[in-house]
């Protein structure tokens, strides 16, 4: 029931539709109630006014005056401490869906005034900034739930300032979306073999150097066991070797057969990963579009984790 | 949520602070114990719950031991007692007051205390008080507030931060405020009636136990102030008349309350009559004085058998009068039997001296015409003779009047008033006890009389034949100098021998009727006659309620133009170029937000025919004054420009 009321409210306020940036705050988007605080005030203030006119005790009435005309002021410099505040733009490094997406918000004035403690509030997340004409940067974390263009949120800017008698807010809700990776399987098996590579690492394994011991994943072949090792942890382990000559890898979309869709999206950006941090070069085959050539790098992961997270959702695949 | 978390220790002080101030002018209003009581008690709680709460059972303990206090110091329901009790709690609240949200609740309860003053004392120390709480109130307000909004305080940043905003706001509200102070309609008579005191006032009252009037004589503070239109009475003739006292009872006079509701006395003046404006200062009693013998009680007022001027409701307030009194040619010339027994009572078995002396001065007077006279002289020479004036008074004992006649022979106006009454009743001639003020001062500063509570006097009014009640004086006939103050050191403002503050305390004084006439004595009935000057006589509901509203109106709209002019762009060349660009929306060619100023002119001024300056041109010496910078002369020019272009 309050949420109904509150998503119905909500459709009512400015901007009702997403808006390019840059903007500015107007009288036509700012809005004004008194708090929780201020509601007592008025009840304690109208007491007041109303014990001090039926006595006529002249001295009380203009001290309750003097303290509402003070509010009411209150109210308009809640008011102007929104009013002329500029957003920019706003920018955001892409993170996997799940993590929390930190917003960079560029805010500033149109006048001279300073603004305090202007509180920006997204859902259960929220920050406060305070600046002049120069402006700043607030980041602002917005939670992401799945891999694609996200659309920027409405954001609420709010203020109490300066009393903690009203309240004004003004949302921005820029007409800009944002990238968000698809999350990286957690228990994933380890990177595939190189293309056509596969027999001759066999054959090579032996003179391999060990590399490193790792945690087990559940695929890991029984053979790559480190049994003595594993027998003095509680966990085993499994043996990984420098693979010299095969480092280029091809992280096939067919090669995930057999899995579900998003799964299989999850899986290649976890590979993604693994390649990155080995330093192992790769290229990726997804449908739908030329498969992405050989590298390595951020520019590259960043492509190739782009990639999949705007493959179509799976609805559509279908 | 944000409002459940804790204030933060520098924000608590303020709060605290603020509290504290609030309470000051309410401690002070209070009777000494308690206001001194209360006022350690509270630095106590504040001290001992610096950090943490005090334990809930020690802050019940504490509120009972304080609402204690004040039933004994002030027995009975009364505003004075609940202010006590608001000062008490207000002193102990502090102890469990450490979330944002209490320190908000703390600050509302704590604007109560400067309010509950105002009940007791609408002095100006009280003012001044309070309006320092108020701002320190608003300040910890603000604190709070940026505590809410995550603003750190730097250190180094002392108390009275911020305070420019606070006052800001002040006279941002202050239009509205003004305006619904003196045009918001007030109620011609009160809703429910101000609760009385439990514990009165020292003033005139309805009974006088001579030795009682000790503080009263001491007190300096103004008691009335008189404007006279046209002549002043002489000084030794200013008596102002309040409570007629007839009940005797050895040790009190009293005022008998049936008389109140008796038709008054008939009168016959001199001729002589004086028109005047008084202004009363509080005093929480239903009677007014006047100077004697008031005619003709103003609109409001009852006049009581014996010419005491009555009002309904304890004047609570200060209100102002506008009055008419006369010499007494002949004040009931004919006195009632059941009257003139009243006036001649007196208790058994008290001062058994006096009342024999009285009657052996009737035998030696004998009965015929003139007798009354010659014994109210011969007292009257006597006491000239062989009494003096003092203040300092032992205590009395049974026979006050006895001591008094024949042994002590010293005493102020209630001991020679009352020995005097005793005494004339003793020899047959109708007496009775008259309370109120006597003399007063003369400020040169607005030509008016002031009258103070250390004025007070008593007095006497004797029945004789043919000319009723005639007021005699047995103190001025011992200490005139006293009774009227035309002695220099008894002059207000004076300070020993220095008497170089009394301008000053006439200025002030002078301010203090000014806002006396302005504020405190603003009522419906002066509502009503605001606009008398603009010969708009007698406003009645609707055409305030109308003019409070255009004015508040308009005091909003000065506000809502505060808002918009916040909005306005602060450069004039951005502000007309934005002007021409809105010009050039409402054909629906406006900018797009992306849109270079350049190529928008080149999309819009070539389909748009017009005369006068290229919009081209105008973007281009737009952006080069913009970027490039320009002289105050191109810049004012391109300005013109810009305003005169229509597409």
């Amino acid at each position: 029931m309050r949420d109904a009321l509150r998503r119905r409210v909500q459709a009512l306020t400015r901007p009702r539709t997403p808006e390019a940036l840059p903007v500015a705050f107007d009288r036509h988007r700012i809005y004004v109630l008194p708090t929780a605080t201020g509601l007592f005030f008025a009840l304690l203030l109208g007491t007041m006014g109303l014990g001090a006119l039926n006595f006529n005790n002249n001295p009380a009435l203009l001290l309750a005056l003097l303290l509402a005309g003070a509010a009411q002021a209150s109210l308009i410099g809640a008011h102007m401490q929104l009013s002329g505040v500029t957003v920019g733009a706003v920018s955001a490094d892409p993170v996997a869906a799940g993590e929390p997406l930190h917003l960079k918000l560029s805010l500033g004035t149109r006048d001279a005034r300073v603004r305090r403690g202007l509180k920006l509030r997204h859902g259960d997340a929220a920050t406060h900034a305070s600046f002049d004409q120069a402006g700043a940067t607030v980041d602002l974390q917005v939670p992401t739930d799945r891999r694609g263009l996200m659309p920027v949120p409405r954001i609420e800017l709010s203020t109490v300032q300066p009393l903690g008698l009203a309240r004004a807010w003004a949302y921005v809700w820029p007409a800009q979306t944002l990238l968000v990776y698809p999350a990286p399987e957690t228990q994933a098996p380890p990177l595939p073999m190189p293309a056509g590579a596969e027999g001759k690492a066999r054959v090579a394994r032996a003179g391999d150097d060990l590399h490193h011991l790792r945690g087990y994943r559940p695929g890991d072949a029984p053979r790559t066991v480190a049994w003595k090792a594993s027998a003095r942890r509680d966990s085993l382990l499994v043996r990984e070797y420098e693979q010299h000559r095969s480092d280029q890898l091809m992280l096939d979309w067919e090669a995930t057969q057999g899995l579900p869709y998003e799964q299989r999206i999850r899986r290649l950006a976890r590979w993604v990963d693994d390649a990155e941090r080995e330093g192992r070069r790769y290229a990726l085959r997804i449908p739908g579009q030329p498969a992405l050539p050989m590298g390595l790098g951020p520019a590259h992961r960043h492509a190739c984790l782009r990639a999949l997270a705007l493959l179509p959702q799976e609805a559509a695949h279908g | 949520m944000a409002e459940a978390s804790p204030m933060q220790v520098r924000s608590r002080r303020r709060v605290l602070l603020a509290t504290a101030a609030c309470l000051l002018p309410l401690l002070l209003a209070l009777p000494p114990s308690l206001g001194i009581g209360f006022g350690m008690g509270a630095v106590l709680v504040a001290a001992a719950a610096w950090r943490k709460p005090l334990p809930a059972p020690l802050r019940i303990l504490l509120g009972i031991a304080a609402i204690g206090a004040v039933a004994m110091e002030l027995p009975g329901v009364g505003r004075d007692s609940a202010c006590a009790v608001l000062a008490a709690m207000l002193a102990l609240k502090p102890s469990e007051t450490f979330s944002l949200r209490d320190g908000r609740a703390l600050l509302g309860f704590a604007l109560f205390a400067p309010f509950a003053t105002f009940l007791l004392d609408q002095g100006p120390t009280s003012l001044v008080l309070a309006l320092v709480a108020v701002v320190l109130s608003l300040l910890a307000l603000r604190r709070l507030a940026e505590d809410e909004a995550g603003l750190g305080q730097p250190s180094g940043v002392r108390w009275w931060h911020g305070s420019r905003d606070v006052l800001r706001l002040l006279a941002l509200g202050l239009p509205l405020a003004l305006a619904a102070f003196w045009l918001f309609p007030r109620l011609p008579a009160p809703l429910w009636g101000l609760p009385e005191r439990a514990v009165a006032k020292p003033g005139l009252s309805d009974s006088m136990t001579p030795g009682g009037w000790q503080d009263l004589m001491n007190d300096d503070s103004p008691a009335a102030r008189v404007q006279f239109f046209g002549a002043a009475p002489a000084r030794g003739e200013m008596y102002w008349r309040g409570p007629v006292l007839v009940d005797f009872d050895g040790r009190t006079w009293q005022q008998p309350r049936w008389l109140e509701r008796m038709p008054a006395a008939p009168l016959t003046g001199t001729g002589q009559s004086f028109d005047y404006e008084i202004e009363l200062e509080p005093t929480d009693t239903r009677q007014l004085v006047a100077l004697d013998v008031p005619v003709g009680p103003p609109e409001g007022v009852r006049f009581g058998y014996d010419r005491g001027l009555y009002v309904d409701a304890p004047l609570g307030n200060v209100t102002r009068w506008r009055m008419r009194s006369v010499q007494a040619a002949a004040f009931e010339a004919e006195l009632p039997s059941v009257l003139r027994a009243q006036a001649l009572a007196l208790p058994r078995g008290y001062n058994p001296r006096t009342l024999a002396m009285g009657r052996a001065w009737r035998r030696e007077a004998g009965t015929g015409a003139g007798s009354d006279r010659a014994i109210v002289e011969r007292a009257l020479a006597m006491i000239r003779r062989d009494f003096a004036y003092t203040l300092q008074v032992p205590l009395a004992g049974r026979d006050e009047v006895d001591d008094f006649l024949f042994d002590r022979r010293q005493g102020y106006c209630e001991h020679f008033s009352s020995a005097f009454a005793v005494l004339m009743r003793a020899a047959g001639i109708p007496t009775r006890v008259v309370t109120g003020y006597a003399g007063g001062y003369r400020n040169p500063i607005g030509g008016y009389w002031l009258v103070l509570n250390s004025d007070a006097h008593a007095w006497n009014e004797a029945w004789l034949e043919g000319r009723g009640w005639v007021r005699v004086d047995p103190t001025a006939a011992v200490a005139p100098e006293r009774v009227f103050d035309t002695i220099a050191e008894r002059r207000p403002g004076r300070i020993g021998q220095f008497d170089g503050l009394v301008p000053m305390f006439d200025a002030g004084d002078w301010l203090r009727r000014g806002w006396n006439d302005f504020v405190l004595g603003f009522n419906a009935q002066r509502q009503r006659q605001l606009l008398a000057p603009l010969g708009l006589d007698d406003l009645d509901g609707r055409a305030l309620v109308l003019l409070f509203a255009a004015t508040a109106g308009l005091a909003m709209a000065w506000m809502a133009w505060l808002i918009a002019r916040g909005e306005r762009e602060r450069d004039p060349l951005l502000r007309a170029w934005h002007r021409l660009g809105r010009r050039y929306a409402r054909l629906g060619k406006g900018r797009l937000p992306h849109e270079p100023a350049q190529e928008w002119a080149d999309r819009v001024a070539a389909d748009v025919p017009r005369g006068g300056l290229d919009l081209r041109t105008l973007s281009r010496r737009f952006s080069d004054a913009r970027y490039a910078g320009s002289t105050d002369a191109e810049a004012a020019c391109l300005i013109t420009d810009l305003a005169r272009h229509r597409p």
